[in-house]
């Protein structure tokens, strides 16, 4: 029982785990915010042929649990295509597809929102297409978009913490290694559970400053 | 054709294990409902600490990830002298996490009647009882279905986290004959069409639901 104790070490340890769940959580969102703003302006340009498999791919990821994905992509896609995966490599995978899918949805809706009015006359003033993306539809969609957006992401960081069931060492994965060696869960996973927390409240905070900066720029001010 | 030689032979077992799910939402669905009603009128009380406790709970439960909470209550509960099975602590974690989802629903689904038209029900003289039978809880279900649909969609979703704890539901199911067959490709392609097939109808249910109960609005 001697190592049974918990150490000053452990808490270079929980750093550690926090830092490859931020890490991965900041890449991952990096990642899918990218894909699924490309796949909301493909689906805006009604590219032939693209609309229904965008729309089939990410509603079949939203609608599925996000371990079952995990194991599809860890397990399955390296015995399937007779590649070499890291489970760091899959969690990155397989978490930026899925904040593509839920990004997608309201980048789309955000783009959508914009009045067909505001368009049409963008076009009599001879903004073509890519200007009226940029110019005219980019910054409300953008408005529209950030809350939704902070609040899929504060969803995104929970779901993190299945990759430790894939073998990645994030903050759950070291919670696990504290739990077994000290065999005292009531303080580790509620330490652990704190720091998801604070993490989770700390992302809520900066979005929610970040949504009303710019919701700011686009307040009607009357006439 | 060779997802399905593949998978053939463990239908049976397979079904267990989706026997198993659905057993695990419908409990938990049922434990949410009622600790999250308890919530929300906890939430609604004049008391401020009551009301301190109830916002306290959702905020933590929806703030910490599934998985963490399961693991707590999975190595916790032993150590309150609380020896349950692990099916009997997932669905006690996912009541848990899921009523605090829940009393955001009926909350608000609650706030949305307005007190004019409660203020008329007693007027016109009914009961207590009636009010909330016959006029608030007719309102406020209209306007929660589509959000409570989601809560359940979510519950099916995070069922497949309670394989980790060694119970053996859709996703543990799979993982056994994924590990047994040596094909985890075609075995979890074919459990994540499974899954997103059965929460689009359910979604498609609660869509009806919704029409149903909105069939006499003009608009919605």
């Amino acid at each position: 029982m001697r190592y049974a104790d918990f150490t000053p070490y452990d808490i270079i340890l929980l750093l550690q785990g926090l830092g490859v769940t931020l890490a991965l959580f900041i890449g991952t969102t990096l990642i899918g915010l990218a894909i699924g703003l490309m796949l909301a302006v493909v689906h805006h340009y009604r590219i032939p042929g693209c609309r229904p498999v965008i729309v089939i791919v990410t509603e079949a990821l939203k609608n599925s649990p996000v371990l079952v994905q995990l194991f599809l992509v860890f397990f399955g896609i390296p015995a399937f295509l007779h590649i070499r995966m890291t489970p760091v490599e899959a969690a990155t995978l397989t978490i930026s597809l899925n904040t593509a899918a839920f990004a997608f949805v309201i980048f789309r809706s955000g783009i959508e929102s914009v009045d067909r009015d505001q368009i049409d006359a963008a076009k009599v003033f001879g903004l073509n297409r890519s200007q009226i993306l940029r110019l005219i539809i980019a910054p409300q969609a953008t408005a529209f978009a950030v809350g939704p957006l902070v609040g899929i992401l504060v969803n995104q960081l929970q779901v993190t913490s299945l990759i430790s069931v894939i073998g990645v060492f994030d903050l759950t994965k070291i919670g696990n290694i504290l739990n077994l060696r000290t065999l005292q869960p009531f303080i580790v996973w509620a330490v652990i559970g704190l720091i998801y927390y604070l993490a989770a409240k700390a992302l809520a905070h900066v979005g929610g400053r970040i949504e009303a900066a710019l919701r700011k720029s686009v307040k009607w001010g009357g006439i | 054709m060779r997802f399905w030689r593949v998978i053939e032979p463990y239908i049976g077992f397979l079904l267990q294990g989706f026997a198993l799910t659905i057993a695990a939402c419908l409990l938990a669905i049922a434990g949410a409902v009622l600790l999250g009603a308890l919530t929300a009128s906890m939430r609604s009380s004049g008391n401020g600490l009551v009301r301190g406790f109830a916002n306290a709970y959702g905020d933590l439960f929806r703030n910490v990830p599934f998985l963490v909470q399961l693991f707590f209550f999975f190595y916790g509960l032993p150590e309150l002298g609380i020896y349950v099975g692990a099916f009997e602590t997932g669905v006690i974690a996912m009541s848990i996490a899921g009523g605090a989802f829940v009393s955001d629903v009926i909350l608000s689904g609650i706030l949305t009647v307005d007190a004019g038209v409660i203020d008329a029900a007693k007027v016109s003289g009914l009961s207590r009882v009636k009010i909330f039978t016959r006029i608030v809880l007719p309102i406020a279900m209209r306007v929660s279905v589509r959000p409570m649909g989601s809560v359940l969609i979510n519950l099916v979703l995070t069922s497949s986290i309670l394989s980790t704890i060694t119970v053996n539901e859709l996703t543990g199911a799979a993982k056994i004959v994924a590990a047994t067959t040596f094909k985890p490709f075609e075995v979890y392609a074919v459990l994540l069409v499974l899954y997103a097939s059965l929460t689009t109808l359910l979604s498609f249910a609660i869509s009806a639901v919704h029409h149903r109960l909105n069939r006499f609005m003009t608009e919605g």
